[in-house]
């Protein structure tokens, strides 16, 4: 396995795990209320959705957007300017959150009336956004702290922190909804976003942390924050959209009792959370890499997280049509004369999950690409544009069945638009990544296991490719050579009885100079470090290497080593 | 990969080597340099074509136990990228490089 494989294979359950946590979290309210509530609980939670599709919105428009900006400049080795990013990221938060507070508190009771529902279902709706709103503010801040552990590598605190939200929304949400109704279960979503946030603080004091708050404030770097989101953050905002759109649409056309079946389609199309999970795991390690200009590597992450998202995307559409029946019993649908179609709407939307899937991770990747026009137009027209368009097609058909054919066939039509779009404006080598094979090629990665053998080994082919393909001198070749089993043996030494791996870039873009990056996942430690204590020949050795190569940095990126040496 | 080719006669010994001197191939060295009875020892260093600091520990060794019985040992033909690792580490100055 190599070292980028493993890093995100590392990174991947954690990112998997927060967003199948945000997806249940998400049904969770429909399924406690619609298990205890009834139908109408359902009904209810269904018609919040718009509203909880805002909030996430807010909060991805500043979490994903600091954790990005903090991760490539980590790669281009400015901690001061990641800590600024890092504190205005925390600002942002709070500021947009209040502003959504205030804005959701305003809009209640005119937003409720427009539904164009009544009696239980109305006073229900209304009681519910009105306890659901401390969550305006405290989802951005807990998104923003969670974006930014997993930023700095530490994806079990993450867990630990979804894992208590998990519980509180599955579990102790049902005593709080029997004993206090809608409100009940509003309040419980806040409360877990506090317990969340008491978790992800943890990190704060850990050892390996290097999230440094510092004092700056910048109205501007929100901006850039917002603009650098507002990719990955539309998906959340076109769901609102049309959930809105199809609410709307389900209670004039068909009538409200038909909302509970609209509320399992929501639920598979919520399902693309879960598939921003993928996005989530790349993105630490492909913006540190794009920040690099490492293009072979910034592919070789994609790649395996491509290749993931489309096996998940077929698994788990072929589970739904497998089993639909257990997205039916999930949200608590009981009423027989419906379970037939909410049935056929889990089989027939989940078609498209495997096209979602891709989606979801080039939004991700347009995101942190800083082609933010990009990912939001491909979310825009797979969420929202395409549906909507084809809205009325269904409505002509006359069939509801038709309407979930439109959601699941609108991804694959966005995929479809998007590549057309990018390999005539941007050429045919563009699509879909925008990487660039003339620099792959002047790009070489070796990767291994630290063992003596496998050190003196690809010391040994650096040397020779060095000397032979790129017609280095021998003793600049000799000296890369020399660089890079010294450092890995020491590396290798530090981590007595541990299975460590290393992964060597050698970057020959700039013909005058060698630019050679070493990661290894061990003890944290600076290689670079000229006056580091000499207690061996070998260190001895490695001072004076350090010494002879001015042009050295080190930083702790994701929580592993990176040192970076320009021969 | 390393070769070495050892002749010893009257007290002096010739130690062509040849190839890479790293952490893998170092213990073969250390292991050829045994020098009981030898007061003069001699590294033909002309086939080395990298050298780290196993290999420096090796000669280190060497140089320790031949001047503790006043024997000597001098470095014969050494290149380019091996002249460059002896400089960098101040080990030329108390070597006999020739």
């Amino acid at each position: 396995m190599t070292f980028a494989a493993a890093k995100f294979a590392r990174l991947l359950p954690a990112a998997m795990f927060a967003m199948l946590v945000e997806f249940v979290t998400g049904v969770a309210s429909s399924a406690v209320c619609g298990h205890l509530i009834g139908e109408d609980g359902l009904s209810v939670v269904n018609l919040m959705q718009p509203a909880m599709g805002l909030v996430s919105f807010f909060a991805l428009l500043t979490g994903t957007g600091t954790s990005v900006l903090y991760a490539t400049e980590m790669g281009r080795f400015d901690r001061r300017r990641a800590s600024e990013i890092l504190t205005q990221g925390l600002w942002s938060a709070l500021m947009l959150g209040g502003l959504l507070l205030a804005g959701l508190a305003a809009a209640r009771t005119a937003v409720c009336d427009a539904f164009g529902v009544s009696g239980a279902v109305l006073a229900g709706v209304k009681e519910f956004w009105l306890w659901f709103l401390p969550c305006a503010v405290l989802e951005p801040v807990m998104f923003f702290f969670a974006s930014m552990c997993y930023a700095d590598g530490d994806g079990r605190i993450c867990a630990g922190a979804y894992l208590v939200q998990l519980t509180g929304c599955c579990v102790l949400a049902v005593p709080l909804t029997k004993a206090f109704g809608f409100a009940g279960c509003a309040l419980g979503l806040g409360l877990w976003h506090v317990a969340a946030i008491a978790v992800l603080a943890c990190h704060l004091r850990k050892k390996s942390n290097s999230l440094e708050f510092v004092r700056y404030f910048s109205l501007a770097d929100t901006l850039r924050i917002c603009r650098c989101s507002v990719g990955d953050a539309s998906v959340k905002l076109c769901q609102a959209g049309v959930f809105l759109a199809l609410n709307l649409y389900v209670v004039a056309r068909y009538g409200e009792t038909w909302l509970p079946v609209l509320a399992v389609a929501v639920a598979i199309l919520s399902l693309s959370e879960v598939f921003d999970g993928i996005g989530t795991a790349a993105q630490p390690l492909a913006s540190v890499y794009i920040g690099e200009r490492n293009d072979r590597l910034a592919r070789r992450i994609m790649v395996y997280a491509g290749r993931m998202a489309l096996w998940l995307g077929v698994a788990i559409m072929a589970a739904l049509l497998a089993f639909p029946q257990l997205v039916v019993w999930l949200v608590g649908l009981r009423d027989g004369a419906l379970e037939g179609s909410a049935l056929t709407a889990v089989r027939l939307t989940s078609l498209g999950l495997p096209a979602v899937a891709l989606v979801m991770l080039l939004n991700s990747y347009y995101t942190f690409r800083a082609k933010e026009g990009l990912a939001s137009a491909i979310t825009v027209l797979s969420t929202l544009a395409i549906p909507m368009a084809l809205l009325p097609a269904a409505n002509l058909a006359g069939n509801i069945n038709c309407l979930w054919l439109a959601l699941a066939a609108s991804p694959y039509l966005a995929l479809a638009i998007t590549a057309w779009y990018v390999r005539t404006v941007y050429g045919k080598t563009s699509w879909p990544l925008f990487l660039s094979r003339s620099r792959e090629r002047k790009q070489r990665v070796f990767d291994l296991e630290l063992a003596e053998q496998a050190i003196c080994d690809v010391a040994a082919k650096i040397g020779k490719f060095l000397r032979i393909r790129q017609g280095m001198n021998e003793k600049r070749a000799g000296l890369s050579s020399l660089l890079v089993e010294e450092t890995l043996m020491t590396v290798k030494e530090r981590n007595r009885g541990k299975l460590i791996r290393s992964e060597i870039t050698i970057d020959r873009n700039d013909p005058q100079t060698l630019t050679m990056t070493i990661r290894d996942d061990g003890e944290i430690f600076d290689l670079t470090d000229a006056d580091a204590e000499v207690n061996s020949l070998r260190a001895y050795l490695v001072a004076n290497i350090m010494t002879a190569l001015p042009a050295r940095r080190n930083m702790t990126t994701t929580g592993f080593n990176r040192n970076c040496f320009k021969i | 990969m390393m070769e070495i080719k050892k002749t010893t006669a009257e007290g002096k010994m010739t130690v062509a080597i040849k190839g890479r001197i790293d952490t893998v191939t170092a213990p073969e060295l250390s292991a050829a340099l045994q020098l009981d009875g030898i007061d003069e020892l001699t590294l033909d260093m002309g086939g080395v074509d990298y050298m780290s600091s196993s290999g420096l520990r090796c000669l280190l060794v060497a140089q320790k136990e031949l001047a503790q019985r006043g024997g000597t040992m001098k470095l014969i033909k050494v290149g380019a990228v091996v002249r460059e690792v002896l400089d960098m580490t101040g080990f030329s100055y108390f070597l006999n490089i020739i």
